[in-house]
């Protein structure tokens, strides 16, 4: 077999093993409902949900680091007094808004 | 064999197209199976794009010049090494390691986030099918490696400035830095167009957006590095196009990098996260282009090489897409929070883009200014370093003082007392070494004088930080210091990493301002016996030597360098003559002295009939500093890097409940 | 906020292309006359004889327009760049006076072939 032909050949075999691989998901599901090929995509229900954890995440962490830099030196007294409050206000309610 | 390369990349391109169209027919219509195709070709591409890669790889190694790629990159003589960096070492092969390394991260990337944000994934996939497809289509049609001929007895060499190990690690640590941009750009773009507003595809793209900047930094030092010993002008960053090629997607990735930070915390800064990460993609694409296209030397020569067209087409249309259906979506990406003070941590970020993105657009203006001018009144003009180092310095400097003020600012809202507090130390510190250097004379330049002030101001308020963030750990949970500060470190390991490559960008300074601004330079004819001065030291010229090594000649003067009357080195700069390629280059000596932390550098510039040769000397104070910050750069970036489980934790509580809940 | 400091940066920008002169016109020979007592930056192809010496006394040629017939006479002192020869694409800084282009220390660079470009013609 000459070198043209083998490179060919390998050349052949990439292929369809590609191919293969590509056609895998409907060769492993030949036959489906249309409600089970659904992608899993996120309604505006669990999209509002995932922006409250956000919210939450962002208050309790915003606490945090208050916490920390009035540690370190970087708040002052009353300027911790000042903003503590405000952000536990924070943090309530995006924790009574999650429920 | 070359056929087979043709054919991996045929099935590349056709793979990267399906992977494209069904791709954004299964995320607009929401069908599974065809997104998981469509995934699976993306991660086929790669299979065919490495295939094709190892044929030519393997046609280099075994010198087989029936490629014309081998034959006019490599030739027998040529060490191991430098025959598999020729792989790069020409522009269809480069293209060809763009979609190799492409496929690959995209194969990682898309892997890795499998269970995570199916709908952000469905929109990647065909969005980084846009991209490999753009790059198959060059190497299949227009810039192909694997073009055949009669082989020729020997192949032309590689071009002599190329071999050397810096030059063999520089180009592929960029390309991972370039194409690295793309996996947060795919994202980005999957996440608007999957209307998508939370921060998934910020936190599933962190890690990688950090890499690709940390291999841009490091590719960049590299290269610098390069320029400065192998060159050999005394210098190690001349604005030259092809450099600022590689800083512009720096420049923007590092704003991205910062910007993310307001977003993660307070939820603001949307809208400039994606405009700038469409930047750093969109001028990666760019710095490629304007490596590879020859557009750099003329306009007429842009026109002429087959794929510049191609290139401005495809920069284009990205840039015009993303900004596109950036402003879409721009209504849900506004914030529902105010900045509240111009006082402020968010301030101080806000600042920080804008500072950042003002550098790049005037690099990106000085280099374009000239093909611009050429193409519209037919007249050139040249942007020189003068310009560059006036915009380094107005938007560089404040740079350089705000990495030291923003982490010292409070959020939402600094007092000015709270401010003067923090600051008091740092500002004492800049004071005292501005005015200890004014007398040793540092004031001979003053943006010197300013830079070294700031650069105290800066490494003071670091170490601020860390000594009050360890006593404020050893205060909360007890322990030896050492014990508070591994815990400070590991427990912020993005904050305090970044703080270290603060560092490394502080020392970056210090160099730049001390071998440019303070550098001394002394040019003299000599004969040999004779002697010339610079900064101290003293050069006699000795005796010229001529050897032949491998695949050159080497010329070399023998000089020896003394310092108070003690001989502190012998140094043999000159020149090396390539035979296959017909070409000279200048082998700077360098000398470095460690005690008075300066290099010096010494060239041969012309050898004479007689034997008499030009000499420059250039004495460099703290250049190795430049090279010293490389380091400490890797050291943060590896922090920063660094895994965190309780971390990944939290995200995948907070995405995907259901899956976690499952696992 | 963010308008007021494009504004400033703009400002900056402005204010330095119309001061500084970091940006110096690129001229061919043929454009020299228009350009006289000027310093400009000249590009073009170099013609021999190649004589002097450019670290004494300056090094005289001539260069001739990429494209075009136009020449004009050289004499330049400095570093000479290691890809200087006859036939090369150079560019150097300088001014014409008197029919002789001066060109300024140290200014003289090779525009050399990308290093990514082999160096045989490719069709």
């Amino acid at each position: 077999m000459s070198g043209t032909t083998f490179a060919l050949l390998l050349g052949g075999m990439l292929a369809a093993a590609c191919v293969v691989y590509v056609a895998r998901p409907f060769l492993r599901e030949p036959v489906l409902a249309a409600d089970d090929d659904r992608l899993e995509q996120l309604d505006a229900g669990a999209r509002e949900r995932i922006a409250l954890i956000e919210e939450r995440d962002r208050a309790l962490a915003a606490l945090k680091e208050l916490e920390f830099d009035h540690r370190t030196g970087k708040v002052s007294d009353e300027d911790y007094r000042a903003l503590v409050s405000t952000l536990r206000a924070d943090a309530a309610r995006a924790l009574k808004a999650l429920g | 064999m070359a056929e087979l390369g043709r054919a991996a990349l045929i099935v590349c391109l056709g793979l990267s197209l399906y992977a494209l169209l069904a791709g954004s027919l299964a995320a607009w219509a929401g069908r599974r199976r065809l997104a998981a195709s469509a995934q699976n070709a993306l991660v086929a591409a790669f299979a065919a794009a490495a295939v094709a890669g190892g044929v030519l790889l393997s046609a280099l190694i075994r010198h087989d010049f029936s490629f014309v790629y081998a034959a006019d990159f490599s030739s027998r003589k040529l060490p191991l090494l430098y025959t598999v960096s020729a792989f790069w070492g020409g522009q269809a092969g480069s293209l060809l390691l763009w979609l190799v390394v492409l496929t690959g991260m995209s194969t990682v990337a898309v892997i890795f986030n499998r269970y995570a944000a199916r709908e952000v994934i469905a929109w990647a996939v065909p969005v980084l099918a846009l991209v490999a497809s753009f790059f198959a289509f060059l190497v299949v049609a227009i810039a192909s490696p694997f073009a055949t001929q009669a082989a020729p007895p020997d192949g032309a060499g590689l071009n002599p400035s190329l071999q050397n190990p810096y030059m063999v690690a520089h180009p592929p640590l960029l390309y991972l830095g370039y194409v690295g941009l793309a996996i947060p750009f795919a994202f980005a773009m999957g996440a608007l167009l999957a209307g998508r507003t939370d921060e998934r595809w910020l936190v599933a793209t962190r890690r990688w957006t950090l890499a690709a900047w940390a291999f841009l930094g490091i590719g960049q030092l590299l290269g610098s590095h390069w320029a400065y010993v192998e060159v050999g002008w005394g210098g190690y960053y001349a604005w030259d196009p092809v450099e600022n090629a590689a800083l512009m997607p720096w420049l923007a990735a590092t704003a991205f990098l910062h910007s993310v930070m307001v977003q993660e915390k307070k939820g603001m800064l949307k809208i400039w996260n994606v405009i700038l990460v469409v930047l750093a993609f969109c001028l990666s694409i760019f710095g490629t282009f304007l490596t590879r296209s020859g557009i750099v030397n003329s306009i007429h020569s842009f026109t002429q090489s087959s794929i510049g067209p191609w290139f401005l087409g495809f920069i284009v249309a990205i840039t015009l897409g993303s900004l596109a259906l950036v402003l879409y979506r721009l209504p849900m990406l506004r914030a529902k929070t105010r900045l509240e003070s111009a006082v402020s941590r968010e301030a101080a970020f806000l600042y920080n883009n804008l500072l950042l993105v003002a550098l790049c657009l005037t690099i990106l203006w000085g280099v374009t200014f000239p093909i611009v001018s050429e193409a519209l009144r037919g007249e050139s003009v040249t942007v020189g370093p003068p310009y560059f180092n006036f915009f380094l310095r107005v938007f560089g400097l404040p740079l350089l003082l705000l990495m030291g003020i923003g982490p010292l600012v409070a959020w939402r809202r600094a007092s000015i007392s709270s401010l003067r507090r923090m600051l008091v130390w740092p500002a004492l510190a800049a004071l005292v070494t501005g005015g200890v250097l004014l007398v040793f004379g540092a004031g001979s330049s003053l943006p010197g004088l300013i830079t070294y002030s700031f650069s105290a101001f800066v490494l003071t308020s670091i170490v601020i930080e860390f000594a009050r963030g360890t006593e404020a750990r050893r205060a909360l949970a007890g322990g030896s210091r050492l014990r508070a500060f591994s815990d400070l470190v590991a427990r912020n390991r993005r904050r305090y990493g970044g703080y270290v490559v603060h560092a490394a960008i502080v020392l970056l300074a210090i160099g730049i301002a001390g071998s440019s601004v303070y550098q001394t330079t002394r040019e003299a004819k000599l004969a040999p016996g004779e002697s010339m001065e610079a900064a101290g030291y003293t050069l006699t010229y000795r005796s010229l030597r001529t050897e032949r090594r491998g695949n050159h000649t080497a010329v070399r003067a023998q000089v020896d360098l003394y310092r108070d009357g003690h001989r502190v080195a012998r140094l043999a700069p000159g020149k090396n003559r390539y035979a296959a390629e017909q070409q000279v280059s200048n082998e700077m000596a360098i000398h470095t002295s460690w005690l008075r932390a300066e290099d010096v550098d010494v060239i041969a510039n012309q050898v004479n009939p007689d034997g008499s040769v030009y000499f420059k000397v250039l004495v460099k104070p703290l250049v190795n500093l430049i090279w010293l910050a490389g380091l400490v750069f890797l050291l943060g970036s590896v922090i920063a890097l660094w895994p965190d489980a309780r971390e990944s934790r939290r995200y995948a509580e907070r995405y995907e409940p259901a899956a976690t809940a499952r696992a | 906020m963010v308008a007021l400091s494009v504004a400033a940066v703009l400002a900056v920008f402005l204010l330095y292309t119309s001061i500084a002169g970091g940006t110096s016109a690129s001229v061919r020979p043929s454009q020299l006359a228009g350009h006289a007592g000027e310093s400009v930056q000249l590009a073009g192809l170099v013609l021999g004889p190649v004589r002097g010496d450019p670290y004494e006394g300056g090094m005289r040629f001539r260069l001739r327009d990429v494209d075009g017939k136009a020449t004009v006479p050289v004499v330049y002192t400095g570093t000479k760049p290691d890809l200087f020869r006859v036939g090369r694409h150079v560019y150097l800084k300088g001014e014409l006076k008197n029919g002789l282009f001066v060109g300024e220390r140290n200014s003289l660079v090779t525009k050399c072939p990308s290093k990514y470009v082999p160096k045989r013609p490719q069709t």
